[in-house]
């Protein structure tokens, strides 16, 4: 089980990866804008992308339209401040399979991420990766 | 600025530090003006800006010490230096707070938000936008006291 956390904070980033690891995902990339997130989602397989809306070079939304504009399937689940209404259905629309609005606890995005991925094979998952 | 406008980001910030640096805060009288903490270079803000249908920027200012407890709370870590870690911290703190007090206009379409900067030092003026008024929020907390600086308008 392997995720990909693409935030332009890396403050964000580790409590992120710090909320996966209590549901056993410790496999994880990171990515600071929505071009790596793109190269980095051409690269590797991914089972969670989590993403965040304002971001340079790439907003959120463009990365999300990017990634399923070239076929990419892999849930994602936009973790952001931008909580009005159009913000939502625009993601919806776009192909978004989950939203989190900031602030957030781990349990909030234990909760999504358990909804959307088989966690029982996270288990066992050790190394980390960076893109 | 509207008195009506303070509370979004009132609230907004209470429920952040609440919720992700389980930091409960107090708020003081409101001020105008700026009234920084130091003369000596010792103060962070973290500034974001807001445009479109409403307007205005967010600017947290942070004694050292605040923003070091602040950003220790945050990255579960112990900072004793202000460094890229601590000046990221608080620029997501900026994010967040921008970010959900637009929202509690819920405006359509709702309006963009800058990228958070952070300034250090404190022998500087916010001028922007024009003819904008501008109001301080003080806080106390356990993490140390603060102060948001705030200009917003809806068009």
């Amino acid at each position: 089980m392997k995720a990909l956390i693409v935030d332009d904070s890396m403050t964000i980033r580790r409590i992120v990866a710090k909320a996966l690891a209590n549901v056993g995902i410790t496999e994880y990339a990171e990515a600071a804008n929505g071009l790596e997130a793109v190269k980095a989602a051409q690269n590797d397989q991914f089972d969670v992308i989590l993403l965040d809306w304002n971001m340079p070079q790439m907003t959120g939304i463009e990365t999300l339209r990017s990634l399923r504009a070239a076929g990419n399937k892999t849930p994602v689940i936009m973790v952001t401040t931008e909580a009005e209404k159009a913000r939502v259905v625009d993601a919806i629309r776009s192909g978004v399979n989950d939203y989190l609005i900031k602030p957030f606890t781990p349990e909030h995005l234990a909760e999504k991420i358990k909804r959307l991925v088989p966690l029982s094979e996270a288990s066992g998952q050790k190394s980390e990766a960076r893109a | 600025m509207k008195p009506e406008y303070i509370n979004p980001f009132v609230e907004s910030i209470s429920q952040i530090f609440d919720m992700m640096l389980h930091t409960r805060l107090q708020r003081q009288p409101l001020r105008a003006g700026p009234t920084r903490f130091s003369r000596n270079g010792q103060t962070l803000t973290s500034i974001i800006g807001i445009s479109g249908e409403a307007s205005g920027v967010i600017a947290l200012c942070f004694p050292r010490q605040t923003a070091l407890n602040l950003a220790s709370r945050f990255l579960s870590t112990e900072l004793k230096e202000v460094d890229g870690q601590v000046t990221d911290a608080l620029a997501e703190l900026a994010n967040m707070v921008g970010g959900s007090a637009k929202a509690k206009f819920e405006l359509d379409p709702p309006p963009q938000l800058s990228l958070p900067t952070v300034v250090e030092g404190c022998d500087y003026k916010m001028r922007y936008p024009t003819r904008s008024v501008w109001v301080e929020v003080p806080f106390t907390s356990d993490a140390g006291p603060f102060v948001m600086e705030l200009t917003f308008s809806k068009s």
